[in-house]
């Protein structure tokens, strides 16, 4: 235990860093100056869910980052994801730029894999087929997208004999997450956008699937964005930590979190692990304490 | 507080011995009176036919009383209610001498045939509405007319514009039903969650020119042939243009409705597929009503269909006819609504509660 805690410290939250501080080397995968987006701009309606979002995420080759968003709710977490994936109504932002891989974003693409909250299986496909979805558009021949497919369910944890030709109906919501994990991760995305994936499950399956998502994540080598409720899964799962302010939502503080090295169940025990979610937990109360 | 009340009664009556059965059978009939009154009580299959049989029963009795000994001496005159046994005795006629059959297979042949032309112009339609505004916009003043303007008013008009024949009959039933499978069809599409949509552009679903092309080329195929079939129901005396009109019109109407479709993977993949359970659900539904417009349209004016056979034997009789004719209809509509629903099983095993 004792000599874990030298390295516990460098890696416990820093407090409040400079965006932008470290001199840039690497090309960004993603890249947000001064986003903003205000629905029904102009009218007495007007609603700014986030505004002046800057911050780059650099692509290291070999190893993505994972990064986790927490925020107040109702902060505009979800709209900085939606506006990477460039899907509407988020998507265009109605100032600023998002640029992802040396691009602005023109609109949804399989580069940016999405997995949602909400069980978003499409419920007329079986398991093979929803996860052989996005190589089906691709037009991928049937017999090679099934069997790309059925490894991925193995991946996943599901069985592909037993579980392959099931309906979404007849699946625990554990295992709807499972399928749209492999969905999305069968399409290898550079970047990975989760959208508190693992909201509606119970608490035993929650760890389960965030050590799934770990060891999928360190084989994929892909750039994780991850919005959570849930402070110690972000300090989990997480390689750096943006937390949001109040509506409308900008980023106030950057933390670099300890790596998750080791199983959910020992690394939450241990109390560098737990002075970080302290330390979170009580930001976030500020921010939610100090709302209107 | 039933339960002891009733005990109570029990023990009273036990007392007296002379009345024992008798008390057993009073216990009987309070418990199922008391089972009566509990609200959603489980029931069995077996308990349910029972029950159903006894509603027939119990409406064959009336009917059995009402018409009951000689014709001059009963409730109801034998001109308004003849009796079972004399209403029975009438199929043979009714099934011979008015060709029940013939008339049955002229009224589907129409409803279908009209049925299936709005069906085939009004889903693809609904689905383009419900995912485009402009197009739902568009069509929406005529969608709002034609499904608030009572039906049975456009059989005058429908006369006018499409004569006495079978033509008119059919065009009825397409005017009728289009604007109700049009509205259907939009509210099944709005209600696949946007979630999806979202999913499936994540995951790369696009345009795709070439295949849509090439699909719609095909439903184009299906859809001249659907017109053809309805242009040779509705005339066979028609010349061979129109008929080859009425099939490029299909082809090239069916092609224009469905590219829009098949060529986005989003909606051909995703949100068709998912609307597709509660559009046929709302098909089925709307059949119902299709051949009851029928009725409609045929006891106005016909030479064959049961509509017209009603209407023979309102004026020229035997009355005994409309009876068989009506329990035929609703035995007809039963089946067929019967038959949707095993396919939509069979279909949707996804959705259960169809």
């Amino acid at each position: 235990m004792g000599e874990h805690v030298p390295e516990m410290a460098r890696h416990a939250p820093c407090g409040i860093q400079p965006l932008g501080q470290k001199e840039k080397k690497l090309a960004d995968i993603v890249t947000f100056t001064n986003v903003s987006k205000t629905y029904h701009a102009g009218t007495p309606r007007a609603f700014t869910a986030v505004t002046d979002i800057n911050f780059h995420v650099e692509d290291e080759p070999g190893i993505g980052e994972f990064i986790g968003i927490l925020g107040p709710s109702g902060c505009g977490k979800s709209t900085i994801l939606r506006l990477i994936a460039g899907l509407v109504p988020q998507f265009p932002p109605t100032t600023g730029e998002v640029i992802v891989n040396g691009q602005p974003v023109t609109g949804p693409g399989a580069d940016r894999g999405m997995v949602f909250q909400d069980y978003t299986s499409f419920a007329n496909r079986n398991v093979l087929d929803n996860v052989a979805f996005g190589l089906e558009c691709q037009g991928v021949p049937v017999g090679e997208r099934h069997t790309r497919a059925r490894e991925w369910i193995a991946k996943v944890g599901l069985d592909p004999e037993h579980d392959q030709y099931k309906y979404p109906h007849q699946l625990s919501g554990g295992m709807r997450q499972r399928v749209a994990i492999a969905r999305t991760l069968i399409l290898h995305p550079k970047i990975i956008l989760m959208d508190e994936p693992f909201g509606a499950l119970d608490p035993v399956t929650r760890r389960n699937m965030q050590d799934l998502l770990v060891d999928l994540w360190r084989e994929l080598e892909a750039t994780v964005f991850f919005v959570t409720h849930d402070v110690s899964e972000a300090v989990y799962l997480a390689d750096r930590i943006y937390i949001l302010s109040n509506s409308p939502g900008t980023i106030m503080h950057q933390f670099k979190v300890m790596p998750p090295d080791r199983p959910a169940k020992v690394m939450m025990r241990e109390p560098a692990f737990q002075e970080s979610v302290f330390e979170i937990s009580n930001i976030l109360d500020q921010l939610e304490e100090g709302k209107d | 507080m039933t339960e002891r009340s009733t005990t109570f009664d029990e023990e009273k009556r036990d007392a007296v011995p002379a009345s024992n059965a008798g008390g057993g059978m009073a216990q009987k009939m309070r418990q199922t009176f008391s089972a009566w009154r509990q609200i959603r009580q489980e029931s069995s299959a077996r308990g349910r036919a029972l029950y159903s049989l006894a509603g027939i029963g119990i409406l064959v009795v009336i009917w059995h009383i009402l018409t009951m000994g000689e014709p001059t001496q009963r409730v109801i005159k034998p001109i308004a209610l003849p009796s079972i046994t004399e209403t029975l005795q009438s199929f043979e006629s009714l099934w011979f001498d008015r060709a029940l059959a013939r008339s049955a297979f002229w009224s589907l042949g129409r409803v279908f045939g009209g049925f299936l032309l709005a069906a085939s112009v009004a889903i693809p339609m609904g689905v383009l509405a419900a995912c485009f505004w402009r197009i739902n916009a568009l069509l929406r003043p005529i969608s709002v007319f034609g499904r608030n303007i009572p039906i049975a008013a456009l059989i005058p008009l429908t006369l006018i514009w499409f004569g006495l024949g079978e033509t008119q009959k059919v065009m009825f039933i397409f005017l009728a039903s289009g604007a109700f499978i049009f509205f259907d069809s939009t509210n099944a599409v709005n209600g696949v969650s946007n979630s999806y949509l979202d999913t499936a552009h994540t995951l790369g679903a696009k345009r795709v020119p070439r295949e849509g092309l090439i699909q719609a080329s095909i439903a184009g195929v299906v859809h001249g042939m659907i017109f053809l079939g309805v242009a040779f129901l509705m005339g066979s005396n028609s010349t061979v243009v129109s008929k080859l009109a009425w099939c490029l019109g299909g082809f090239i109407g069916g092609m224009l409705l469905w590219y829009p479709i098949l060529v986005n993977q989003v909606i051909k993949k995703v949100i068709l597929p998912l609307a597709a359970p509660d559009i046929v659900n709302s098909l089925r539904l709307l059949f119902g009503l299709a051949f009851g417009y029928i009725m409609l349209a045929e006891v106005i004016n016909a030479k064959h269909g049961l509509g017209s056979i009603i209407i023979i034997s309102q004026r020229l009789g035997p009355r005994e006819h409309i009876y068989l004719c009506l329990v035929l209809i609703a035995a007809l509509a039963y089946a067929i609504d019967r038959g949707i629903l095993w396919i939509q099983y069979k279909l949707y095993p996804y959705r259960k509660e169809l």
